[in-house]
């Protein structure tokens, strides 16, 4: 069981350079290859340039997710704005809840990204179940 | 792509669906481009001794086959403005999964449509529930150049 008392536990990301490339791998690998001439990263891009966020939180030794069995349930984006190349985005996360459900956990992660005038670009809630041992 | 005409859509109307079949190695390639990399993702024996039936696609690999299905059929990416889903099953390799959406509502005044959501695996099961997406079809093209 994950110790209540890290909730309120934030991360932040480095500011993540969005390069076209970085879009392009991302497109082939979920094999979203349409494009309209400008290039704008699918809205579930945001799991890249946020990902550090989420991968901070599962490393944090302190914290001790058991990530071993952590299976993601649920997902929800806002998107403020498309993401292009040249984009710096810097995304925060925030452990704002751990719950019980019968014998799982229930961990609920609440990110925010802005650009490099601090403007918002997406926001999103991840809900992570960790199943017992 | 080609641009959704807001006038033309109705509530209730489905979208095109969008099928995609699962690999190991579109599960590795998505690893490597989003960098999750957890074992239960990538190593057969892991994600067997962490009690799974064996590797298992990342959920988000679904959410993006939803989003696609999303954004093939509005013809534009910046329209998305919400996206949220349960994760409701395991998909492993070698599954189908089909991505199915309805309009669900659509406000002229705001220029908004509502649409829910599902995926579905071969069986019928869903892998993905609870979908919901909402668009704006702005008159003027949203953009991060705009005030």
């Amino acid at each position: 069981m994950t110790d209540a008392r890290w909730v309120g536990r934030s991360y932040e990301t480095e500011p993540f350079v969005v390069t076209e490339q970085s879009i392009r791998d991302y497109m082939a690998a979920v094999g979203d290859v349409a494009d309209a001439g400008e290039l704008v990263a699918p809205p579930t891009y945001a799991m890249v340039y946020g990902f550090d966020a989420y991968w901070q939180l599962w490393t944090d030794q302190e914290v001790a997710l058991d990530v071993a069995h952590l299976v993601h349930g649920e997902q929800r984006f806002n998107f403020q704005r498309p993401v292009r190349a040249g984009d710096r985005l810097r995304t925060t996360g925030r452990l704002t809840a751990i719950n019980t459900r019968g014998d799982m956990e229930l961990v609920t992660f609440e990110l925010s990204a802005r650009d490099e005038k601090d403007r918002p670009v997406s926001d999103a809630t991840a809900l992570f179940i960790i199943r017992k041992a | 792509m080609t641009a959704q005409d807001f006038e033309s859509i109705n509530s209730g109307q489905a979208l095109p669906s969008l099928t995609k079949h699962i690999t190991v190695e579109q599960i590795r390639q998505y690893a490597e481009a989003s960098g999750d990399r957890n074992p239960i993702h990538l190593d057969e024996t892991f994600a067997r001794s962490a009690g799974l039936p064996g590797v298992i696609a990342h959920g988000m690999l679904t959410m993006a086959f939803a989003n696609q299905m999303l954004t093939d059929w509005l013809g534009d990416r910046s329209r998305l403005k919400r996206l949220q889903g349960r994760f409701a099953g395991m998909v492993l390799p070698g599954d189908d999964v089909t991505c199915s959406g309805s309009v669900a509502s659509k406000d002229e005044q705001t220029r908004r449509v509502v649409i829910n959501l599902v995926v579905t695996n071969q069986r019928g099961e869903k892998v993905l529930n609870k979908g919901v997406a909402e668009a704006e079809f702005s008159t003027q093209r949203s953009d991060n150049h705009a005030t």
